[in-house]
């Protein structure tokens, strides 16, 4: 019997969700291994029984909290997809804001009206079994994460940092470039996709298990970044990860 | 030595291009850098580059590289290599070239490489005399600026010609069938190629402050000096990047990549690096070089000290590209050494000669990286986590193991793990694996059922030297799993019951319910040629047990033996060497009369991958069995 699959998103811009769906001709491939009860950005059909809960967005209010833990319940592996689901993702930096104001400022004069908390990935709140890394996530890795599911291993992702993707990928260091980068201290498993293409790693896979931070402050602001700005750029994707540690 | 106009040489490159038989690589400008490429025409070929990004070893040694290929249906095959074309590589600096040549010597020991040969056989290495060095090359300074051999052909710029120094039959056919209008030097162009290898000899900015000849034995005289180590290393990203870009690096890693059908798929070899956190990680967790200090020290004994024991050089030939590359800016080797050298100053101790290591490499056959097809024959669950597994390979041959060999088993679509053959070599046909689920291939073994398919390779490795022990009085100790490889020599002793003489065996585990091959267990008590005293750590109050309580140290004052005619083999988990041989030593029993197995993370089985490295000593290879007088000295041993 296929597992059954659903997907559900929280915080989040349901990105990782559009880089399933446009999987396109492995989807099919895909479908024929496992059976997709609930995707409410492809279907409108909706199943409680499924064994693979893929989750996408940070938990951003108290109440999703009892969402996430029925999801707990019904499934029995749960995988977060993207970064605002596997570390909080850019949701957490308004943990470093006034949340009254923050919600001022998204809401104005409704802010009463909504509720928020600090910005939080899905494991602050429930265990995860497995994750898919990325802003958006790669759908190779998804396939990969899906592929290890089915044939009962833990997935394979990296606890080293994108340089190692870039010197196979003969890329020339961003800082060379005159970038500012964070992949030294970034989870690979991305194939080093942004500094491939020219630009260079914003760190939306989180961080390595054991990031040596000061060594790669120290060579942000040796590189020219102000204190400041080498604390900001750990903040965009960190932001969750940096207050934990 | 020819002379070619570079006009004609242009022109020879072109019709090198022209010929579709053949793949043309040469030194292309990146941004503002160079990396080897493919060739569309001459004109993009940088013969006055610095250094690549990358060094030409990407063409022998892939950043990812097919081994195998599998489908579920019909087992595992070679990889397919008919589309592999004679690759003309154009533009190799001389240390580059030296590099190559390490990595030769490298991939033929023990076992030659197939895939690296196949394309070592196939390419034709054009390489150029440096015109432009990068600030942090230093090849000068380690002997590899320029060379004499290792090249088809070698060329120097001379202005308005190249001239061409002929290394191989193979370069010069290549010149005879593509190159027009080539002259012979005359007597100023040699004289100005050796003043351009002069010129070369001076380029590097950077100075050792001592003769290179000392790295081994000064490396030797550190490894214990941490705080050295952590100041070093202390701004280390772990990134790699250093390893990654080394022209004589060759760690590697091998993962299955399964179709998304599952019916079918790859098992790939990816670059790896010691300077990686997980690098000497295993199934259970253990890191065996934990720490950045103790990974970056590696680094430079592998180069410096490991690979100048087993081969004689050191290998690393001075391109810079480590150092270039190192954001923190640790990884440069003369600063590294320049400083080491002061350290020992320092220490007061006097380095006046050279190591001369003993170099005696020998190699027999191809590595085969296609497992065997075998069937699980027999599946009996012994506790919780443990099962043992009866396997039979489908060619009907026999396994053939030394007891204490282990064999790398394949699962489709999950990937190879080393394992210890639990059965005796006296038992025919089938063999026997007593497997822990703890890792991705053994949890994913224990779902498998009778029937089944999975692949094997080997035996690999030295296991207990049986004939050597014949006659000895045998002290097996043995705490948890590891009665599953030291059950093999065990049971061989038994069925060779004569040969030996007093056998006693310790067994250790955490509570009763762990204990493995219980009924084996409770036939020895009966015996009267063998002494059997197992033991626990502790026991639950709704569990019987009449033996021992205690870890398994607690046992050796309880046993007779004499340690002058004992031999202890003693396997066990990693924390439990330490013990037990500090007890055997309170026992008078010498060094070389304890014998023991180690675990480690294993790749290839044949000395390859780098993973199982203990300083000197690959695990795989000169392992797992060991005489414990072997690797006392060997600090990442125990």
């Amino acid at each position: 019997m296929k597992p059954k699959v659903a997907f559900f998103d929280f915080a989040g811009c349901e990105g990782d969700e559009l880089q399933v769906a446009n999987l396109e001709e492995e989807l099919l491939t895909l479908l024929e291994q496992v059976e997709i009860v609930s995707f409410r950005e492809v279907m409108k059909e909706h199943s409680d029984n499924y064994d693979i809960a893929f989750i996408e967005g940070s938990c951003t209010r108290l109440q999703d909290e009892d969402r996430l833990k029925e999801i707990r319940k019904n499934a029995k592996i749960v995988v977060a997809i993207g970064a605002c689901a596997t570390i909080g993702g850019i949701n957490s930096l308004k943990n470093y804001q006034d949340l009254d104001d923050v919600r001022r400022t998204v809401y104005g004069d409704k802010a009463k009206l909504f509720d928020t908390y600090a910005a939080r990935p899905i494991d602050a709140v429930i265990p995860v079994d497995a994750y898919v890394h990325g802003c958006p996530i790669n759908r190779e890795e998804f396939l990969h994460v899906v592929k290890s599911l089915l044939l009962g291993k833990k997935p394979d992702i990296p606890n080293y940092p994108v340089c190692v993707e870039c010197k196979k990928n003969e890329n020339i260091c961003a800082f060379e470039r005159g970038e500012f980068c964070v992949g030294p201290v970034t989870r690979a498993g991305c194939n080093s996709c942004c500094v491939n293409e020219g630009t260079k790693c914003w760190g939306c896979r989180g961080l390595v298990d054991n990031p040596n931070e000061n060594s790669q402050k120290e060579i942000l602001i040796k590189y020219g970044l102000t204190v400041d700005d080498a604390i900001k750029k750990f903040r965009l994707y960190f932001g969750w990860q940096e207050r934990k540690r | 030595m020819r002379i070619i106009l570079k006009e004609d040489f242009e022109k020879f490159v072109n019709s090198l291009i022209k010929d579709e038989s053949l793949s043309v690589i040469g030194v292309k400008s990146k941004g503002n850098k160079f990396a080897f490429g493919h060739l569309d025409s001459a004109s993009e070929l940088r013969l006055d580059y610095d250094v690549t990004i990358l060094p030409p070893k990407k063409y022998f040694f892939p950043q990812r590289e097919t081994l195998v290929t599998y489908n579920v249906a019909n087992g595992f095959a070679a990889k397919d290599s008919s589309d592999l074309k004679p690759t003309v590589i154009l533009g190799v600096h001389p240390y580059d070239i030296v590099a190559l040549l390490h990595m030769d010597e490298i991939f033929r020991e023990t076992k030659s490489d197939p895939y690296y040969f196949e394309k070592r056989k196939a390419s034709i290495i054009i390489g150029v005399n440096i015109q432009n060095m990068s600030e942090r090359c230093f090849a000068p300074q380690m002997g590899c600026a320029i060379i004499d051999h290792g090249y088809d052909l070698m060329l120097t710029d001379l202005g308005n010609r190249y001239a061409i120094n002929i290394g191989s039959q193979k370069g010069e056919q290549l010149l005879d069938k593509y190159a027009k209008n080539v002259t012979d030097a005359l007597a100023r162009d040699v004289q100005m190629v050796g003043q351009k290898k002069q010129e070369i000899m001076n380029m590097s900015q950077l100075k050792f402050n001592f003769p290179t000849e000392l790295i081994p034995e000064m490396l030797n005289k550190t490894y214990d000096q941490s705080g050295f180590w952590e100041k070093h290393s202390e701004k280390c990203l772990a990134c790699g990047s250093c390893v990654l870009v080394c022209p004589t690096c060759y760690c590697f890693d091998v993962k299955d990549d399964p179709h998304l059908s599952l019916e079918h798929g790859e098992r790939v070899r990816t670059w790896d690096g010691c300077l990686l956190e997980d690098f000497a990680k295993i199934a259970s967790g253990e890191n065996f070089r934990p720490t950045r200090p103790t990974r970056y020290r590696h680094r430079y004994f592998k180069k410096g000290k490991y690979l100048f024991d087993r081969f004689g050089f050191v290998s690393c030939v001075g391109c810079g590209r480590c150092s270039s590359n190192c954001l923190p800016d640790i990884a440069n080797p003369v600063n590294l050494f320049n400083d080491m050298y002061s350290e020992v100053l320092n220490m007061g101790v006097v380095i006046d000669a050279p190591a001369e290591p003993e170099v005696n490499i020998k190699s027999e056959g191809d590595i085969n990286y296609v497992p065997k097809l075998a069937t699980i024959i027999n599946k009996v669950p012994m506790t919780a986590n443990e099962m043992l597994f009866e396997i039979k390979l489908d060619d009907g041959s026999t396994l053939n193991q030394v007891p204490g060999q282990f064999i790398q088993v394949s699962v489709f679509g999950v990937g190879e793990a080393p394992i210890s053959v639990s059965s005796s070599p006296t038992k025919k046909g089938a063999f026997q694996l007593c497997v822990r689920k703890i890792g991705n291939v053994t949890t994913r073994l224990h779902m498998l059922n009778v029937g089944d398919k999975v692949g094997i390779r080997g035996p690999f490795g030295h296991g207990f030297d049986t004939e050597f022990l014949k006659g000895k009085d045998l002290l097996f100790v043995a705490g948890g799993l590891g009665i599953a490889p030291l059950r093999s020599l065990f049971n061989y002793v038994l069925d060779n019951r004569a040969d030996y003489g007093r056998v006693t065996l310790l067994y250790g585990c955490k509570e009763p319910r762990e204990l493995l091959f219980g009924d084996e267990m409770v036939a020895l008590e009966k015996r009267d040629d063998v002494e059997y005293k197992p033991t626990v750590d502790w026991c639950p109050e709704n569990e019987l047990w009449t033996g021992n309580i205690g870890v398994i140290t607690t046992l050796i004052p309880q046993v007779n033996f004499d340690p002058e005619s004992t031999y202890a083999i003693v396997v066990g988990p990693p924390i439990m060497y330490k013990f037990v041989i500090a007890d055997l030593k309170k026992r008078n029993v010498p060094d070389d009369h304890i014998i023991l197995s180690l675990e480690r993370r294993m790749k290839c089985g044949v000395g390859k991958c780098g993973h199982c490295q203990i300083n000197q000593i690959y695990v795989c290879r000169d392992g797992p069995v060991f005489n414990y007088s072997k690797i006392k000295g060997v600090p990442e041993a125990l």
